[in-house]
């Protein structure tokens, strides 16, 4: 049969059967609808917590020391510990951190962003290796100034979007951009803390410049040049030898598990509170999709049995036209594709239907979401994401559940016997 | 043009087991002969002209139809067959509702392995030789049923077939519609086409140059 004739007979089908059809097509829709929306909203959800809530750097080992100190056999993170950990099998970088070990407030009172603002926080710092967040940096080279000058600090994406979304609406504060914090510069007092125990000695002053926003950010702080944090912390008397942590980067993310045992065995630990708080969240949004996804494919079954029901009746009514077409020279094959083309048909009414169905539902929640929830942190523009794989895979997964329950009805067409069919009522 | 040999043919029928409806026919029809085949109902009359056409093939013995033995025929060759060398007219017409008289008429071609190029033409002159040539668009529901059987014929026609085998052609028509029906399978005859034609009716055995009886699955 010629595609052209196969094209004819698959539309006079659909359009003589259209109650069937349509309930058919419905079918498909419905089910192919359902899993791409809720496809689309777990890979939009997801893809949010990966990248805007626990934006984890899966290349990366955090590494601290051990509770216990173990002499020899580790436990400090000095220079030492530092080189050993550099020369592990896997590693790429290691960026050593140190947090300033006295506490320090900032105390504001002047212009802010066009805003009178009078407040006083807890300010934590941690120094870095300079090239840990050096690509974010926006001002400057991010190394020590030295004492009388603004120290150049890097404020975590994280902590601009909760104060965005939070602090600012309930202090009728402005909304701020990365590149509006950038040369945002505040006083910082070492050694004062409105709630902790200060060490003995005075209190230093001095200014801090915002050069930049990373998501290697501190959530609860600023990130300073290493060479800052040394310099505080010798001047303050602290420890200014020794690291609070070191930043690991694996040459690539599979070799993490082995650097991990690597790190552990040094009497070292691992610290994965993030990781595995993404992993967590991560994996919630995984088994409540998967959870939908199932159910919807479920709807796709059905919507194939459903076919399957209507094709038979199909076949069954139409027995003697097809008996007819076997006379005039179809072959079992062509009957058999006939049913099964018809199937294609509406397999590919429903999977587009359905797809354009989820479209359309995403963006009605999207616009609903915009307008009635409140602003929140890491609110995303979009709650879906519905990339190309997803759009073709909906169209195609409706095909295959028309076809897959057309198989039988075509194989028991292609059966006929035309001669049964078309007896007449005399032997 | 037919030759059939030792035909045999039997279904299972449950209760009473193998009944045997065809018993060892021979039949030989010369090109340009128009033969009519009577007997009782149940007397196996349609399925020899199943198993002529090519639509029946569980049967025993050799059957050659215009040059071409059937029993080594697969469903393709089979189907080619038949769409190319026979045409069948049912007595219930068997028409695709949905396609107009011209498309039905046409239906031959859209299993054709080369359909003609001239498809249309050809359908409308099918239908001209049927004398309905003002109804090529009607869809079957819109024409009487005498001129749904001159459409199942004009379909049997349309591939220029050298056999033409009819079930029962005139057995859903009235007399008047029927007498049309004969005189035209007359007059396809007078042309060169071989037809056989199972049947109960008077006229349409009066018609044909010769008739048999079958009778009990046997030929006499």
């Amino acid at each position: 049969m010629n595609g052209a004739a196969l094209r004819r007979l698959v539309r006079l089908n659909v359009a003589r059967d259209r109650r069937a059809s349509v309930s058919s097509v419905f079918g498909v829709g419905v089910g192919i609808a359902s899993l791409v929306f809720f496809v689309a909203l777990g890979l939009g959800v997801g893809h949010v917590v990966r990248e805007k809530v626990f934006p984890v750097d899966t290349s990366l080992v955090e590494v601290v020391p051990s509770q216990l100190s173990l002499g020899l056999l580790g436990g400090k993170l000095d220079q030492s510990a530092v080189d050993r950990l550099a020369a592990l099998p896997g590693v790429k970088r290691a960026y050593r951190k140190m947090q300033v070990r006295v506490p320090a407030v900032s105390v504001y009172d002047g212009d802010f962003f066009g805003r009178r603002l009078r407040m006083g926080i807890e300010v934590l710092a941690v120094g870095v290796d300079p090239d840990f967040v050096r690509r974010d940096v926006q001002l400057g080279d991010f190394s020590d100034p030295g004492e009388g000058q603004p120290i150049p600090s890097v404020a975590a994406s994280r902590l601009l979007e909760i104060y965005n979304k939070t602090f600012a609406p309930a202090r009728g504060l402005p909304q701020l951009s990365h590149g509006m914090v950038t040369g945002f510069t505040f006083p910082v007092d070492w050694n004062r803390s409105f709630v902790a125990e200060t060490k003995p000695g005075p209190v230093t002053r001095s200014q801090a410049q915002l050069v930049g926003v990373s998501d290697r950010g501190l959530l609860a702080g600023i990130v300073i040049p290493l060479e800052a944090a040394v310099r505080l912390n010798a001047a303050a008397g602290a420890d200014a030898t020794t690291f609070t942590g070191v930043a690991l980067e694996a040459v690539d993310p599979s070799q993490v598990p082995a650097l991990v045992e690597a790190v552990k065995a040094m009497g070292l630990r691992v610290d994965d509170q993030e990781r595995r708080l993404a992993e967590n969240a991560g994996a919630a949004v995984a088994i409540t999709t998967s959870a939908m996804a199932l159910l919807s494919l479920l709807i796709c079954v059905l919507a194939a049995f459903n076919i399957a029901h209507a094709l038979s009746a199909a076949v069954r009514a139409r027995e003697r036209e097809l008996g007819v077409m076997r006379a005039v020279g179809a072959s079992r094959r062509d009957v058999f594709r006939l049913v099964m083309a018809e199937a294609t048909l509406l397999g590919l009414m429903g999977g587009l239907g359905g797809t354009l169905l989820a479209l359309a539902a995403a963006t009605g929640v999207d616009m609903l979401a915009a307008r009635v929830l409140p602003e929140f942190p890491f609110k995303p523009d979009s709650f879906f994401s519905l990339p190309a794989w997803l759009l073709t895979g909906g169209v195609v997964l409706g095909v295959i559940a028309a076809v897959a329950g057309a198989f039988l009805p075509a194989r028991r067409a292609s059966a006929i016997d035309p001669a049964r069919v078309l007896a007449g009522q005399v032997g | 043009m037919i030759s059939a040999r030792r035909l045999s043919r039997s279904y299972d029928d449950g209760e009473r087991g193998q009944v045997r409806v065809l018993d060892a026919v021979s039949l030989e029809v010369q090109a340009g002969e128009f033969v009519a085949v009577v007997g009782r109902s149940g007397s196996g009359k349609s399925t020899l002209l199943h198993v002529l056409g090519g639509l029946d093939t569980g049967y025993s013995g050799e059957v050659t139809v215009a040059g071409t033995a059937l029993a080594c025929l697969g469903d393709l060759a089979l189907s080619r067959f038949r769409n190319e060398q026979v045409g069948f007219v049912f007595q219930s017409f068997h028409l695709v509702q949905g396609l107009t008289a011209r498309d039905n008429v046409a239906l031959p071609s859209f299993f054709a392995a080369a359909p003609p190029a001239d498809t249309l033409a050809r359908a409308q002159e099918a239908l001209e030789r049927v004398g309905l040539q003002g109804k090529a668009a009607r869809l079957p529901s819109q024409l009487s049923g005498g001129e749904r059987q001159r459409v199942a014929i004009a379909r049997a026609l349309f591939a220029r077939p050298k056999v033409l085998l009819c079930d029962e052609p005139t057995g859903n028509l009235d007399a008047a519609t029927s007498e049309q029906v004969v005189a035209l399978f007359r007059e396809l005859n007078r042309g060169g086409l071989t037809v056989l034609a199972v049947t109960h009716e008077e006229r349409l055995r009066g018609a044909a140059t010769r008739v048999l009886t079958l009778a009990e699955g046997k030929l006499q």
